[in-house]
């Protein structure tokens, strides 16, 4: 059992500070400074959670947040890591993954039935789909990690970017070195460590972050630094890896078994915490470190009761003398075969060959893995060292160094000087002008550990290979006789590695055992791809603060205050309709298309884009972007612009007016602007015309008066001679409009006499205001998007994006006299040419029924000869009308007026619709061009 | 650490483009800066400013209004190569040794990097807006202008304020960003 001893020099803890806390309902008490893992370890508690499959008991195996043995449900938040997360006083912990509780744990009968569930269970059980709901339910109630509490507070995670010459992941001896050395050079330097202390501080010049880590390098040295309590995104000059090796647990039955912990978790618990792993402690090791350790504890006065060292011939000779002289007693060239439990289910004994050893702790020191999958992610490569038996760094990307442990070196010294030679050059490669080529990887001395920890004794038992994913040797290589012998393969048929800790302890033993029953070296075999992220990041951090860009006109607040219901156009927010007191949505949208029918509507078209172009090759560059002629356009008057893509797909539409001789203002679909502005710039920069393009999207407010009535309102407010002689329809003149200069376009959108009224933003609200006065004179009411989508299909004119799809090309939806083929050239031109010779695929067209078909809706199929023949792109009932009026995308053969169309609606029955000509209402455009009487 | 948000409203502005845009802008008498992306003193002090958006546009901003409302009559005769550009940006200032923090948090631009006397002015996209934003004061004293599209001022002028919460001494604001 572990327990607490007298206080040490040196502790990470405050004695005079209790903090007390709650572990599955049990009050304990721990000390500031104390970890959640570190305070149940001081107060004897041994079994700290259940593994994922089979529901057996596990405590401390790395105590370095690198195994999922110690992960909690604190409070709300789930998967809280014990080793790394500082006690606090009032905590209220819990085990994860169990059913009923820790001790009682009902789903510990799994750990019997293990037989039944062999490797690749999922594949082969999920192979029914008879069965598959069956399984799915069991496998989701008995597995997870933790409970997710809808009910938590939502807390903000803040994002931030930093930056700075040299970032140093790591700081440990190498690590510290680095970021000295690089400070001295004046640079700037960042540290990342996990642990909450390193000796490196900001009075070095080090910009030191605790209690974090590295969940990803990406590419031009980025990397995402994951802090307690945001993210910070780290662009880095130059990046030195100290990222240190990671211990390796040693494989014998039974080898979960609490009170089995790696050598390194026994010296930590002891440093920072003074805690003893136990009374009667056996070492079990291929490599140096194990006996370290045997050494660090004996000083500290616990008790070591045997070394036993897998390799023939030791490892270290110098320690293992010190150790004998000292009573211990040392045994080479044996391995575990068994550890037995006590009553309490942790290790009481361990079996060898030929001896049976008592004792209340182990640990296991089974080699070491280097920690390179940042180096791995950031593009270097890695060989496998036969003399180290790790994968070590073999090529480094430009910019990327390694020290340390990470390089092999497990000497101090020796890392500490490759620290500070790898910092200054991390320094120089920052500052450099020209940066170096590449980096290079200094020169290392190993200290050899033994090829294989694995020696496998008896096919019975459980001896685990990967501890998240409860894997064992067994399983590994089930896998490889059933074919599944690459290590991609392997991860993912065995789901070795694919646990949180990400492998650490899994993948080299996993690749070894590969590699011996392929008879294939260990760089044969390779290496799974390292991917972020290094460590489990919490969705709070990845998601952050949320940003969302949302756009509103200078109307907005007037649309509120009016009643708007909105909707999100784009990043626009629109009033989709305005509610009226009694009224449904239906009869507020009816009404809104009824007053612009019959008198005068006012609606916000700010959200269109605005872009001039102005010079002396205006007209000539639209000629070119645009499908239309603009060059041959007369001042004051617009033209419809339909814009394509190289492959003859429209991609947007507006009006284009032309304000003087060589200025040209044109809209833009509301969605569009910003892509169509970004296209147009690229093409100016292309073509070299003399020519330059302004975005006023957002620096000019529109608005759309329509109606009968729009000329009587308007005139009160304008000095523009609004006559049709003087302003005719498609005419732009420029005037001021109550008292603000505004440009008026005459435009037919919704089928009625009206002008869009363009000024800018700062006068917005006052012309605004002034249209709704003077406009109540003529029963003036505003209308939303869905209006506006009524009365635009009555006129049958499409909308960008939903009457016309990623391939729809204008012939296709009819809007061939948009187009000027006979121009030099237009963007698109090429492809229409051919699509002319081809012929259309399908055809937008109008439609009606008789009556109202609220069943029939957007995207609803065409039938024709049970085969799908199009369809619905745009329906409405119009009140105008009194029918039914849509638009489909429908196979030629069927674009023929007069047609029958049966559509299929959601519940299965079919619809009849007739083709019919377009426009469905004033089919020769007199509204719009010359007004009626009201 | 602190730091001060501010709306500017009482800034006239005014923009130019077009090949000729310089020289006609030096011919009325506007200091201009020499380099693209930089900015210059165009009065007594540091409000006045010249911003060179690229080779051939200038955002003009004074305190005196009529100066602009000139330069606004000259172009209506439409001088050749040189177009008026209408700006109704939204502006904002925020200054104070937290500044720094507050737009790391919003952009990927090392703001803190930028010498304040190279006078570099910076057009970029900060929390998904496209936004120009200039370096003022000095090491000891940092202030940043920033402008944006007014119709996403009040998403950039509430995430300023969310953000820069923890640090705000001070917020003016006129009601409303315009």
């Amino acid at each position: 059992m572990m327990y607490r001893l007298p206080q040490r020099e040196g502790e990470w803890i405050d004695r005079t500070r209790s903090l007390a806390f709650t572990f599955e309902g049990v009050r304990y008490e721990g000390f500031a400074g104390d970890t959640i893992t570190s305070a149940l370890s001081a107060a004897g508690v041994m079994i700290l959670g259940r593994s994922f499959k089979y529901h057996r008991p596990r405590g401390i195996l790395s105590f370095a947040n690198h195994d999922v043995n110690a992960i909690f449900q604190v409070g709300p938040v789930p998967n809280v890591r014990g080793d790394v997360t500082p006690l606090a006083d009032g905590m209220e912990v819990l085990a994860v993954n169990t059913v009923g509780g820790l001790q009682s744990d009902r789903a510990q009968w799994i750990d019997r039935l293990g037989r039944f569930l062999p490797v690749g269970f999922y594949y082969k059980a999920f192979n029914s789909k008879r069965f598959f709901p069956r399984w799915e339910r069991l496998i989701r109630n008995l597995s997870g990690l933790g409970q997710i509490s809808v009910d938590a507070p939502r807390l903000q995670t803040p994002k931030r970017y930093a930056f700075c010459d040299v970032l140093v992941i790591g700081g440990g001896v190498a690590g510290e070195a680095a970021a000295r050395a690089a400070a001295a050079t004046g640079a700037k330097v960042m540290l990342v460590d996990e642990s909450t202390r390193v000796s490196a501080h900001s009075a070095d010049g080090v910009d030191v972050l605790t209690s974090s880590y590295v969940a990803g390098v990406y590419a031009d040295r980025w990397a995402a630094v994951i802090e307690p309590h945001r993210m910070t995104k780290v662009r880095a000059g130059a990046i030195v890896f100290a990222t240190g090796a990671i211990e390796q647990p040693i494989a014998f039955h039974n080898n979960d078994l609490p009170g089995i912990v790696m050598a390194g978790a026994a010296q930590r618990l002891l440093q920072r915490h003074s805690i003893a792993v136990g009374r009667k402690v056996l070492v079990v090791t291929t490599h140096r470190a194990g006996y370290e350790a045997a050494v660090a504890l004996l000083d500290a006065g616990l008790s070591i009761a045997h070394i036993v060292e897998l390799n023939s011939t030791s490892v270290a000779p110098d320690l293992s003398s010190l150790l004998i002289q000292r009573g211990v007693k040392v045994v080479v060239g044996d391995a575990p075969i068994e550890a037995e439990r006590n009553a309490e289910g942790c290790v009481a004994a361990v079996h060898f060959a030929g001896e049976r050893i008592d004792c209340d702790a182990v640990l296991m020191s089974g080699g070491w893995a280097a920690a390179a999958q940042l180096l791995l992610q950031a593009g270097g490569k890695t060989a496998f060292d036969d003399a180290a038996q790790m994968h070590l760094p073999s090529e480094l990307p430009a910019g990327c160094f390694v020290s340390g442990a990470i390089n092999g070196l497990f000497n101090a010294e020796a890392a500490c000087m490759e620290g500070r030679t790898a910092g200054r050059a991390a320094a120089e490669f920052a500052s450099a002008t020209v940066p170096p080529s590449g980096s290079s990887i200094i020169a290392r001395s190993s200290s050899p550990v033994a090829p294989s920890p694995h020696r496998r004794q008896d096919p019975r038992g459980k001896d685990f290979i990967d501890f998240d994913e409860d894997l064992q040797v067994k399983d590994i290589e089930n896998a490889i006789h059933e074919g599944f012998d690459s290590i991609e393969l392997l991860k993912r048929y065995t789901t070795v590695g694919m646990g949180p800790s990400q492998g650490k302890h899994s993948n080299l033993n996993a690749a070894r055992i590969l590699a011996g029953k392929r008879g294939l070296s260990m760089d044969q075999v390779g290496l799974t791809t390292a991917r972020p992220m290094y460590h489990p990041v919490p969705m709070k951090h990845l998601a952050g603060r949320g940003f969302t860009p949302e756009r509103a006109t200078p109307i907005a607040p007037r649309h509120s205050d009016a009643g708007a219901v909105w909707m999100l156009a784009g990043n626009w927010r629109r009033p989709e309709y305005y509610m009226r007191e009694g009224e449904s949505r239906e009869q507020c949208i009816a009404g809104e298309v009824a007053v612009v029918r019959n008198s005068v509507g006012l609606i916000d078209v700010g959200t269109l884009g605005k872009i001039e172009v102005h010079g002396p090759d205006a007209g000539a560059f639209l000629d070119r972007a645009y499908a239309g002629r603009y060059s041959d356009l007369k001042v004051g008057m617009t033209r419809y612009g339909l814009l394509l893509d190289e492959a003859g797909t429209i991609v947007d539409d507006g009006v284009v007016a032309r304000l003087h001789e060589e200025s040209f203002y044109f809209t833009t679909t509301t969605g569009g602007s910003a892509g169509v502005y970004r296209d147009l710039l690229r093409l100016n920069a292309l073509w070299g015309l003399n020519c330059s393009l302004v975005n006023v999207t957002g620096h000019r407010a529109a608005f759309n008066l329509a109606g009968p009535r729009s000329r009587d309102l308007l005139s009160a407010m304008t000095s523009v001679n609004l006559n049709d002689g003087a302003f005719p329809y498609l005419g732009v003149r420029e005037g001021i409009v109550g008292a603000a200069n505004a440009r008026l376009l005459r435009v037919g959108f919704v089928g009625e006499l009206g002008y869009e009224i363009h000024v800018p933003h700062s006068h917005a609200q006052r012309v605004w205001d002034g249209l709704v006065e003077q406009g109540r004179k003529f029963d003036l009411r505003l209308f939303g998007v869905e209006a506006q989508r009524v009365l635009r299909l009555e006129k049958g004119h499409f909308i960008i994006g939903q009457d016309t799809d990623g391939l729809t090309n204008p012939f296709e939806a009819q809007a061939g006299w948009a187009v000027r083929m006979q121009k030099p050239f237009f963007i698109g031109q090429r492809s229409l040419r051919l699509l002319e010779r081809r012929g259309p695929r399908q055809l937008l067209v109008g439609f009606e029924i008789e009556n109202a078909v609220p069943a029939l809706k957007e995207c609803h199929l065409a039938i024709d000869n049970g085969e799908i023949a199009g369809r619905v792109t745009s329906v409405t009932y119009s009140n105008t009308l009194g029918k039914t009026i849509g638009l489909a995308m429908i196979k030629p053969s069927l674009a023929v007026l007069g047609t029958k169309l049966t559509f299929r609606v959601t519940d299965g029955s079919t619809v009849t619709a007739t083709v019919c000509p377009t426009p469905f209402f004033d089919h020769d455009n007199q509204r719009q061009k010359f007004g009626v009487a009201a | 650490m602190s730091a001060t948000l501010q709306q500017v409203v009482n800034l006239a502005r005014i923009g130019f483009k077009g090949p000729n845009a310089a020289a006609w802008l030096g011919e009325q008498g506007i200091p201009l800066p020499e380099r693209a992306n930089s900015w210059c003193v165009t009065g007594d002090d540091e409000q006045d400013i010249c911003v060179r958006l690229g080779a051939s546009e200038f955002l003009l901003e004074r305190g005196d209004g009529n100066a602009l409302r000139k330069l606004q009559a000259e172009i209506a005769a439409h001088i050749p190569g040189v177009y008026p550009v209408l700006r109704e940006d939204c502006a904002f200032v925020i200054a104070g040794d937290a500044a720094d923090d507050v737009l790391a948090q919003m952009c990927n631009v090392n703001f803190a990097a930028l010498r304040a006397e190279a006078r570099e002015a910076v057009m970029t996209l900060m929390i998904g807006v496209a936004v120009t934003v200039v370096p003022q004061g000095n090491a000891a004293q940092r202030r940043y202008r920033l402008w944006c599209d007014p119709t996403f001022g009040d998403y950039v002028w509430s995430s300023l304020n969310e953000v820069a919460g923890p640090y705000l001494i001070d917020t003016k604001s006129p009601g409303g960003a315009r």
